[in-house]
């Protein structure tokens, strides 16, 4: 099976049974791919965040199903915690879980959880916080003493500790600034091309989806309204708009110079993407 | 979850209950906190019931609603009805013995009384004072209620900002505790299973982060009060001013009535009043 996460026909909803039952999610049907980087993209509101808390089981679908490597995450309902530690989440704004005394503790919070040796747990933590760049000096220190890009790291660090099959981060970048984004999700990149993981990824930004994501899921009003690669997603542009949505910059400016008459070809979704196509455009014409 | 807890918690409407004034609200509770506890016979214990229903009904909660806010304490009224039942020594023949426990007719009322006492104590102040009344109403109500105690030197408006900042935040706390319980979750924390030292000692992973992030957030709002300079209650105007409406003594008329109806109920033998004198002329036809 490609899909390392399947859900099916999957509706969530918020306070059942009182006057505050609300929808969250209606009729959800994704998968995600093994070994890539999903985006999971949609307005406030949308659903993102409740579906990724539905994936390593903190949640409970009111109906539907999620299978994780073809086998349904509520099977044993005992078992769920054993899922969490192959689903790693990572919430939102994850710093404010940070509570041991050391940043090395609470890195090996989880592998401790998991009842792994000495050893271990001290490898896998170096290897965690060797993948968010969080360096051996830092080890030591309260983790509230660190810097907030820090913290965050450290709190990333945490849940991959657990070297989760999937990994899934509800906005791990969000209020960094451009560099602490890059190398967070920089260092995510890695996770799959060297630790052999998959990764979901829910952001805002288009830029970053561009940039890091094989595939993207868009989601709106609690439904999927579109997946698929990068490249088709982001040439959707009604899709992109009835969840609204904006296309990425990037590709706003190749749309506004084919206004213009000039017609790029090429991946026009990233800003590297335009240069290029802009200097072939440019050489071409040369010629 | 945890965020089911409804006991404290505002449901927004426009009944007759919700309308009423916070401090009429608060002196009425006073008033049925008082009928609860002066009812000791069968009569007034019916009287009170119907009363609490008919309060339920006016407010337009739903009845799930209100005995969801009573189902915490169901464990400590079985064990104190079960208390009750057997440990009350009456005088005659027990109903039912077996060695040393024996149960008394007596112990039986008692038992019932104190569990309805107890159920309809919280159902009434819910619906009375926090289903029915936003807890800046609340506030606003029982600062008003002591402001006499402001010529003896009493700080009631800080009083009354602290109340109304804890209650403000007690959601936001739940919210927070949701959050944080799930993220440790997530790193495969287990609060639900273990002996009582396991337990006690899964919470630090929980309680760390709750502390450091509820003196944040109070350092933060103390330092936004101060930037609009808030200065407690000198000179400060009310947005909404309080104001009794006839309504508001028309419900305090039927409250004191009913509190004088139960007192007599209970004070004078052999039902006096009507309601004793018509359920003995059932019992006897029966």
């Amino acid at each position: 099976m490609s899909n390392i996460i399947e859900v099916t026909g999957v509706t969530y909803l918020y306070s059942r049974g009182t006057p505050f039952e609300r929808r969250a999610l209606d009729d959800v049907s994704v998968g995600f791919r093994r070994g890539k980087i999903t985006g999971l993209i949609g307005h406030t509101g949308s659903g993102k965040s409740t579906l990724v808390s539905l994936l390593n089981g903190l949640y409970k679908p009111a109906s539907g199903t999620v299978l994780l490597d073809g086998k349904d995450i509520w099977e044993s309902p005992k078992e769920i915690s054993k899922i969490r530690y192959r689903v790693g989440l990572v919430m939102q704004y994850p710093e404010y879980q940070l509570f041991d005394e050391t940043v090395r503790a609470d890195i090996g919070f989880a592998p401790r959880n998991l009842g792994l040796s000495k050893e271990e747990i001290e490898e896998r933590t170096l290897r965690a916080a060797s993948f968010v760049g969080i360096g051996e000096d830092l080890l030591d220190k309260s983790p509230f003493e660190l810097s907030g890009g820090q913290k965050r790291r450290v709190a990333i660090a945490g849940v991959i500790a657990m070297q989760p099959d999937v990994l899934v981060l509800d906005e791990p970048a969000a209020g960094l600034d451009p560099r602490g984004r890059r190398e967070i999700l920089g260092g995510l990149s890695k996770y799959v091309t060297e630790g052999g993981g998959s990764i979901i990824l829910v952001s805002h930004s288009m830029e970053d989806m561009a940039h890091y994501c094989d595939d993207v899921v868009v989601m709106g009003g609690g439904r999927v309204i579109k997946t698929g690669s990068v490249a088709e997603v982001f040439s959707d542009k009604d899709a992109l708009h009835s969840a609204g949505l904006d296309v990425p910059a990037s590709l706003r400016i190749a749309e506004g110079l084919r206004e213009r008459g000039i017609n790029l070809s090429g991946e026009l979704y990233t800003p590297e993407g335009v240069a290029e196509a802009v200097i072939k455009y440019i050489g071409g014409g040369r010629k | 979850m945890i965020s089911d807890i409804t006991l404290g918690q505002f449901f927004p409407g426009s009944s007759v209950i919700h309308k009423l004034d916070p401090r009429m609200k608060l002196i009425l509770s006073v008033l049925f906190i008082a009928m609860v506890f002066v009812a000791n016979n069968t009569a007034a214990f019916i009287l009170l019931t119907v009363f609490t229903v008919v309060l339920v009904l006016l407010s337009k909660i739903s009845l799930a609603t209100v005995l969801r806010g009573v189902k915490p304490i169901i464990l400590i009224l079985v064990f104190t009805a079960f208390l009750n039942v057997f440990l009350t020594g009456g005088e005659g023949e027990p109903l039912w013995s077996f060695y040393f426990l024996k149960i008394y007719e007596i112990g039986i009322y008692r038992a019932v009384f104190m569990a309805l006492r107890v159920i309809i104590l919280i159902v009434g102040t819910s619906i009375l004072l926090t289903y029915t009344t936003s807890p800046i109403a609340l506030t606003d109500g029982i600062e008003a209620l002591l402001s006499p105690l402001k010529r003896i030197g009493v700080p009631v408006h800080s009083f009354a900002m602290m109340m109304s900042i804890a209650l403000r935040f007690i959601p936001t706390l739940v919210e927070e505790t949701d959050k944080i319980m799930n993220a440790q979750k997530s790193r495969g924390a287990d609060f639900s299973s273990g002996g009582l030292v396991k337990r006690a000692k899964a919470l630090i992973p929980l309680l760390v982060p709750l502390f450091v992030s509820a003196f944040k957030r109070a350092d933060e709002l103390a330092v936004a009060m101060e930037c609009r300079c808030y200065r407690g209650d000198k000179n400060r105007t009310k947005l909404v001013k309080l104001t009794y409406r006839a309504r508001d003594f028309l419900t305090l008329i039927v409250f004191v009535l009913a509190l004088v109806g139960i007192i007599l109920e209970c004070n004078i033998p052999s039902g006096a009043l009507g309601t004793g004198a018509f359920l003995e002329f059932l019992f006897y036809r029966v």
